[in-house]
């Protein structure tokens, strides 16, 4: 598909509008750690400022793991158990976090959770066990990828990752083929939408429902007799847990961890951009609002492709240095669009606060009436015979 | 065993180190203590007035500190030559402070009319994030304004803290303890601050609105002050001060202006004024003093005896961690305020 349309006549158009497969990877890992998030925040209204924390944890564990830095999971553990001890490690911190966060409400919950997770940035950044410069972070040193696959069968296994993923020249005699970077985009996927279902069946039983109770009316929920505060521990270690498993994800194909791209505060804002734009307290949403970013991210970029690049090689030359107050025309295009994607994320991200504050999904579906599903199926029986 | 005989060694070093040292120790402690409360109480005052008037939290006041800091940079370094002398800095220095005074203040005002009035009647949620999407915008418009003029965004502005009076930048000895003419004059600046703002709170028609306000806003309403007004120049002024605290750490090689001192700003604006309550104007001077000494107290342990460089951050991360625990509402705060 992709393939195609880069081949077509406007093809260089669609290489600066359209993500490349590299993108996508980490639209399923960032945008499965913005579902976590939006998990708590969106659903019970309690804003997990420190969400970045969970994330970080997941993805250090793959890396110390692999590095035999760690007790008890030591460098020969399977990819797939180390996705499921960040789960559960995920959960243990939020439970931990989540036991102290939960007594206050509002701002001071957001404040308090920013405030561990600043705690733990400032521990990783100086833990030397890590490696020997932690405020670098680390990388895998063993050259052997992260499998994904089903367990205990070697056949039904894949590596992931950049340099070192597998390829598949011929996918179960169908003639497929599949390069790494396609590959480890259907494996993260496939563990993206693994996550996505167990969470959205959450979200659906009687345990999500009171979640939405909690955000709507707290006191009433509790007033009805639920005991709001085990469900709030609940919801957060479930967030934790799947924001750990995207970590680790990430760690998984990257193979290299950093503070600044891990704890950093920066990386919760990445879950609340997406977040808002794809929707506030719709669970795929945050999905698309990610997409969304890295589409962005991808059109502002320095690399190839982009749009600065783009502009330099199909407008005129007489345009590009013309005078604009004092500047060259190009000159202008370096300083305002190349890599400039977040001033205008930013932008972007006030506009849909102010005006749009469902997001793209939450819009959509107040339009249709109801979730995209229902609603599409109820306009194709409408026609069909 | 071992944490045993590091106690008993430490404690030997201690007796024979004699009381000098350990009398030495303090007096730098509570020097270093005392400038490092002094800039926290200018960065977290601006968000303490906010907040108490408006139950707004800004998260876009550090990236305000980091602007004023390049502003007040600007000024410094555009006006002063070689030859100038040390009294004209610090003349030139007051000066710069009361321009960026003025335009935080105007911006400040801006923003509260444009985007920050439609949402008042939202969840506080909101509030946070939209001034976390200002905190994006503010920074990459530094970050690409920096990048412009052919500087390092990340890395200290080296010309801006050039700008300090030779006997400023000088380094005096105290009671054995050597300390930065700087560090006591950040002091002095604090406290005129600290004294600047309570006259205002206290002896102002515009403190008596803030003061009702922060008690009840619609009783202030009834009783016919223009809240909406109060709101603006409220929210102008904490600007402003945020502005304020900026040009003071162009000039402090310890924080210096950069692009990061938004967030490392923001951060400790929040321990502080969290920790004092938020709302209370003398919460937010007592925690930054507590925060300060903290600050001061852990930087001295991880010199001396504990190979941890995060220690003065982790802790003062974990005292707000605690306060929040027993104290929800803060030192000084009162309970209705912040909370759904």
């Amino acid at each position: 598909m992709y393939g195609s349309l880069i081949g077509s006549p406007l093809g260089d158009e669609f290489a600066v509008l359209l993500p490349r497969v590299r993108t996508m990877i980490a639209v399923f890992y960032v945008g499965l750690f913005a579902m976590s998030f939006d998990f708590v925040s969106g659903y019970t209204g309690y804003l997990s400022f420190g969400h970045a924390m969970f994330y970080g944890t997941g993805a250090y564990l793959v890396v110390m793991a692999a590095n035999g830095a760690l007790p008890l999971v030591g460098a020969e553990t399977p990819f797939m158990t180390l996705l499921v001890v960040a789960a559960l490690l995920g959960a243990a911190f939020a439970l931990l976090v989540g036991s102290v966060s939960f007594r206050l409400t509002g701002v001071y919950f957001a404040m308090v959770t920013l405030g561990f997770a600043e705690v733990a940035h400032v521990f990783i950044r100086n833990w030397d066990r890590v490696s020997d410069n932690p405020r670098d972070g680390a990388a895998v040193t063993s050259p052997d990828g992260f499998a994904i696959g089903v367990p205990g069968v070697e056949d039904l296994q894949w590596s992931i990752g950049r340099l070192v993923g597998d390829s598949v020249e011929n996918a179960f005699g169908l003639g497929i083929e599949l390069g790494t970077a396609e590959l480890s985009y259907y494996l993260i996927g496939a563990v993206t939408l693994v996550c996505y279902l167990a969470l959205q069946r959450v979200l659906h039983s009687p345990f999500g429902r009171v979640m939405v109770a909690v955000r709507e009316n707290e006191d009433r929920a509790r007033a009805v007799g639920y005991d709001t505060f085990r469900y709030k521990m609940g919801a957060f270690a479930i967030s934790g847990a799947f924001a750990a498993v995207a970590g680790a994800l990430f760690a998984g194909y990257r193979r290299s961890v950093a503070p600044s791209s891990t704890f950093d505060l920066f990386v919760t804002a990445d879950a609340l951009l997406a977040s808002i734009i794809g929707g506030f307290g719709t669970l795929a949403g945050p999905l698309y609002g990610h997409l969304f970013h890295e589409t962005v991210g991808d059109m502002l970029t320095t690399e190839s492709g982009g749009l600065a690049r783009y502009l330099r090689e199909t407008l005129p030359e007489s345009l590009l240095t013309a005078d604009v107050a004092g500047m060259e025309v190009v000159a202008v295009v370096n300083v305002l669009i190349d890599g400039r994607a977040e001033l205008y994320l930013g932008l972007i991200f006030i506009a849909f606060v102010l005006f749009v504050p469902r997001g793209l999904l939450g819009t959509l579906r107040d339009r249709l009436g109801g979730t995209v599903a229902e609603a599409a199926a109820e306009r194709l029986r409408r026609w069909s015979p | 065993m071992s944490a045993l005989g590091a106690a008993l060694v430490s404690a030997d070093l201690l007796l024979q180190g004699g009381v000098v040292d350990l009398f030495s120790g303090l007096v730098g402690v509570v020097l270093d203590g005392l400038s490092k409360a002094a800039l926290f109480v200018l960065i977290a005052s601006g968000l303490s007035l906010i907040f108490g008037l408006m139950g707004v939290l800004n998260f876009a006041h550090g990236s305000l500190t980091m602007i004023g800091a390049y502003l007040g940079g600007v000024v410094m370094v555009v006006a002063v030559t070689g030859e100038t002398g040390g009294l004209t800095r610090l003349v030139l220095f007051f000066l710069a402070i009361a321009a960026v005074f003025g335009v935080m203040t105007a911006f400040g005002a801006a923003m509260e009319r444009t985007i920050i009035r439609p949402i008042y009647d939202r969840a506080p949620l909101f509030q946070i994030l939209l001034t976390f999407g200002v905190v994006l915008v503010l920074d990459e418009v530094a970050r690409i304004v920096v990048e412009l003029r052919g500087m390092q965004p990340q890395s200290d502005w080296q010309a801006a803290l050039g700008t300090a009076p030779d006997f400023l930048a000088a380094w005096y000895e105290i009671a054995g303890v050597s300390i930065r003419g700087l560090y006591l004059f950040e002091v002095l600046v604090g406290a005129l601050v600290v004294t600047a703002i309570a006259a205002f709170l206290t002896r102002t028609r515009y403190g008596l609105y803030i003061r009702a306000g922060s008690e009840d806003a619609e009783m202030a309403q009834a009783l016919g002050i223009d809240i909406r007004q109060a709101f603006t120049v409220v929210f102008g002024v904490g600007a402003g001060l945020a502005g304020v605290a900026g040009v003071m750490l162009m000039w402090d090689p310890r924080y210096g202006a950069s692009v990061p001192l938004g967030v490392e700003t923001l951060l400790i604006g929040f321990i502080v004024v969290i920790i004092g309550g938020l709302g209370s104007f003398k919460g937010t001077v007592v925690a930054a003093l507590l925060v300060g000494f903290t600050d001061a107290t852990m930087t001295w342990v991880f010199q001396n005896h504990v190979s941890f460089p995060g220690l003065p951050e982790m802790v003062m991360f974990l005292v707000l961690v605690g306060v929040l625990v027993v104290r929800p509402q803060g030192l000084f705060g009162l309970a209705e305020v912040g909370g759904h």
